[in-house]
């Protein structure tokens, strides 16, 4: 019978730990699995509570990014709605470069610490998704306040609420892509750095 | 003036204190559970010692491993003369606020 905690929850774990405290790190979790969690919770409960530790680490890691990406989206959603446009692409490449330059900044950052290449997707996917729960509620919130028969007919000059609501899911897959980008030139930076 | 400590920073930094030598990640841990009364997560004692480490307040080294974390060394953490300092003035703060009332406090409820 296994006695290990899931390998993929593992290595996710090291993409999210600086390489010097990683060994300690899951020795500890692992140390936990063994000794406590897994004799009294059983295997399948163990790797519940073993992949519940990783996500904290994940969240910890991504959390600022997830809020700052958040915040853009619903500051460039309440502004449509509040200062409605015809034109949108000047709104759209500033919010656009700033949403990627969040997410290349959360991958570097985090791909620079833990020194791994694989982190920037990862950090993405993460960022992205936590900040798609954060931006469809935000939206909704913005609708509680403002849902007037003015603010109704800016929201649907600029692409209706469906598209607010739907909108956020929808960056994941790019966010994967461009925060990989951040990863891979942080990871790299690092290694410039440690050879320099 | 010392550090200014958070409610967790105290607990993981007198964890360090009560453990002394065996003060160890997953020991540190077990310890704050212990003396709060609920679960901890792994990942906020680990947040809250790297940051304490970068503040000066508690230093580090790697002890040897054991067949239980298949060969992977503890981390063992002891408190910097900061982190004594941070906690005398966390102490006397807390002092200083209760002063002339007693514990516990009885409300009107």
């Amino acid at each position: 019978m296994r006695t290990s905690p899931p390998r993929w929850a593992e290595a996710l774990l090291r993409l999210f730990l600086k390489p010097e405290v990683f060994a300690s790190v899951s020795g500890d979790l692992l140390e936990q699995y063994r000794d406590s969690v897994h004799p009294a919770r059983g295997l399948l409960r163990a790797d519940q509570w073993y992949v519940t530790q990783v996500l904290g680490f994940v969240l910890r890691g991504t959390r600022l990014w997830a809020v700052l990406f958040a915040a853009a989206y619903v500051a460039r959603t309440a502004f449509d709605w509040l200062r409605p446009t015809t034109d949108f692409q000047t709104r759209s490449e500033v919010s656009t470069a700033l949403a990627a330059g969040i997410l290349l900044a959360s991958g570097f950052w985090v791909a620079w610490r833990s020194g791994s290449f694989a982190t920037g997707a990862a950090v993405g996917l993460a960022t992205t998704a936590i900040a798609a729960v954060l931006s469809i509620a935000g939206v909704a919130v913005l609708l509680a306040i403002w849902h007037d028969p003015q603010t109704m007919a800016a929201i649907r000059g600029s692409g209706d609420l469906e598209e607010s609501l739907v909108l956020p899911t929808f960056l994941i897959l790019p966010g994967v892509a461009i925060a990989g980008v951040g990863g891979l030139l942080g990871a790299t930076a690092r290694r410039l750095v440690r050879i320099a | 003036m010392a550090e200014v400590l958070g409610t967790f920073e105290q607990a993981v930094l007198l964890a360090i204190l009560r453990l002394a030598d065996k003060a160890y990640g997953r020991a540190i841990l077990q310890e704050i559970e212990t003396r709060l009364g609920r679960e901890v997560s792994a990942g906020a004692v680990h947040a809250t010692l790297e940051r304490l480490e970068n503040k000066g307040l508690v230093t580090s080294r790697l002890g040897s491993g054991t067949p239980i974390r298949a060969g992977r060394p503890r981390r063992y953490y002891q408190v910097a003369s900061e982190g004594i300092a941070a906690l005398n003035d966390a102490r006397a703060t807390v002092e200083d606020l209760w002063r002339g009332l007693r514990w516990p406090l009885k409300g009107n409820a």
